[in-house]
């Protein structure tokens, strides 16, 4: 569960910067920077179950 | 005024402007607040701010290059330190205090210890964002 939180702390953080800094309009911002961070989450999700049935 | 003058007044950027990316860099938030944008100043530089106190509180280590460390041991101490640089002042107090410098096997047993480094290596990175940030709204090329 620590690890989880982490994880969402770290993609919400990027997610407020690479959201504002990457976009022009408050809406392109907003969609950005929540699609960056479900982006962060699912990847490290997957990633995370793949890792875990690897044997080394 | 032909396309290429036009194009030449376009690309100079302000005095002031690579001050603001200054200010940004050396404070994170700073370069938006010194222009009046608060929201962005408070969002960016707050972000900044948190993922460097979190990465400390974690027990995450700072890179810095060091004279004594054999070649390329010394060399891969580089991309990591130019990417905890990016936090500006709050790297350099903590290299004045030398605080998270330290190769402490106590913090590098701790489960959190990994996410600490990213987490500070990651706040630099960021703050690199946001000083471009704040030089291209000074220089005008973005609102």
């Amino acid at each position: 569960m620590k690890h989880f939180l982490v994880m969402t702390s770290f993609a919400a953080l990027a997610a407020v910067v690479l959201g504002i800094v990457a976009k022009d309009t408050q809406r392109e911002r907003m969609v950005y920077g929540v699609k960056v961070f479900g982006e962060f989450l699912a990847i490290g999700l997957v990633l995370g179950w793949i890792l875990y049935f690897l044997p080394f | 005024m032909s396309s290429v003058e036009k194009r030449q007044v376009e690309e100079a950027a302000p005095t002031q402007a690579w001050l603001m990316g200054a200010a940004g860099w050396l404070v994170p938030g700073v370069g938006h607040l010194l222009q009046g944008k608060w929201v962005r100043a408070l969002l960016l530089g707050g972000a900044v701010w948190v993922c460097f106190i979190a990465g400390l509180w974690m027990g995450g280590h700072l890179f810095i290059v060091k004279s004594g460390e054999a070649g390329s041991s010394m060399l891969y101490q580089v991309p990591p330190m130019i990417a905890n640089l990016g936090t500006g002042l709050l790297y350099l107090i903590c290299w004045f205090f030398d605080t998270g410098f330290s190769d402490d096997p106590v913090n590098a047993a701790r489960a959190t210890y990994e996410y600490g480094n990213t987490f500070l290596l990651v706040a630099g990175l960021l703050n690199y964002l946001c000083m471009l940030d704040a030089f291209d709204i000074s220089a005008g090329r973005k609102s």
